[in-house]
């Protein structure tokens, strides 16, 4: 009994503290812009790229490639294996893009595409996607960075490389039936990662 | 409909000044090869690639027997982190004699930072 006491009370100081944390985040001050539209687009990217990295190596590489436990497929239903990385990504951003419909505040985008898309809904629609794309493809290394105005809203865009970086990544691009470019080399800039944040009305 | 109003870039990492030229015949043919397939993803440390010139990247590795760096290059390595270097840099048309020849040119690159850094 004294026990269950120590836990009742131990959830009721958590409850408060979890309380008093929700009191301090609907103050006015933690509503104002504090980082940059750049700094909020490199954060976005690393917190992408981190998880994307750790799919890759913690499940990817660990049981696909060195415990041979189960495959990773383009046709993962119909192969009962695991979604490739870059798949998993677009289904990151589809989710986020469904959900942020909803949260006015939170209306930012992210996408990734190519100038060699396996999938033409994934070829860059706006300037700023084909130059950027263009830009990364050409200055390995760098990322680029934009503002657009688009239906009437001025968004900041950034575009991230992405790069090739295991053999699988590369021989599936260039074997596949419905690619543009055959001739991708492990290290190549495939694509890119762009992201889209609003900047007011 | 689309404005493109402000355009900048930012760069990472890489230059090729970075890549200092070695007297050493072998050496200079590693360079070569180094520049053609490792140099894509260990100029950048794409893929937790370790870059020849981050000190701090080589330290331990410089340390290591040349034979475990050959093995790993010629044969493909999983790391510790699961990170994982592919057969040859992922281009089967190297000879080993040539991807030995890049190993010894990114381990002498590498000595070259960390002694710069020690200065």
């Amino acid at each position: 009994m004294k026990h269950i006491d120590k836990v009742l009370i131990g959830a009721s100081v958590a409850i408060s503290i979890a309380g008093i944390g929700t009191a301090i985040a609907g103050n006015e001050e933690f509503d104002k812009p504090t980082i940059s539209a750049k700094t909020m687009a490199d954060a976005l990217h690393l917190v992408m790229d981190s998880d994307r990295t750790i799919y890759t190596r913690k499940i990817v590489n660990r049981l696909v490639k060195k415990d041979k436990v189960i495959k990773a497929s383009e046709h993962f239903e119909d192969d009962k294996a695991l979604v490739l990385p870059a798949q998993m990504f677009r289904f990151g951003s589809e989710l986020v893009a469904k959900r942020a419909e909803k949260l006015a505040d939170v209306n930012f985008s992210y996408s990734l595409q190519s100038l060699w898309p396996i999938n033409k809904q994934n070829a860059p629609k706006t300037d700023v996607e084909k130059a950027g794309l263009k830009y990364i493809a050409e200055n390995k290394g760098k990322n680029y960075y934009a503002k657009e105005t688009l239906g009437g809203k001025t968004y900041f865009t950034a575009i991230y490389a992405d790069t090739g970086v295991a053999p699988v990544c590369v021989s599936c691009h260039n074997k596949h039936k419905d690619t543009p470019k055959r001739d991708f080399k492990i290290g190549d800039v495939m694509g890119g990662v762009v992201i889209r944040i609003p900047m007011g009305s | 409909m689309v404005t493109s109003m402000m355009v900048f870039s930012m760069s990472i990492n890489a230059d090729q000044k970075n890549y200092i030229k070695f007297k050493d015949k072998h050496l200079s043919q590693g360079r070569e090869v180094w520049l053609n397939t490792c140099e894509s993803c260990h100029g950048y440390g794409i893929a937790g690639a370790p870059v020849p010139m981050h000190a701090s990247d080589w330290l331990v590795r410089v340390k290591k027997p040349k034979s475990i760096l050959y093995d790993h290059a010629i044969n493909g390595f999983y790391g510790p982190d699961d990170t994982m270097m592919p057969e040859r840099g992922g281009n089967p048309a190297l000879t080993n004699i040539e991807v030995i020849s890049a190993v010894d040119y990114m381990v002498a690159l590498a000595n070259y930072y960390i002694q710069l850094k020690r200065k």
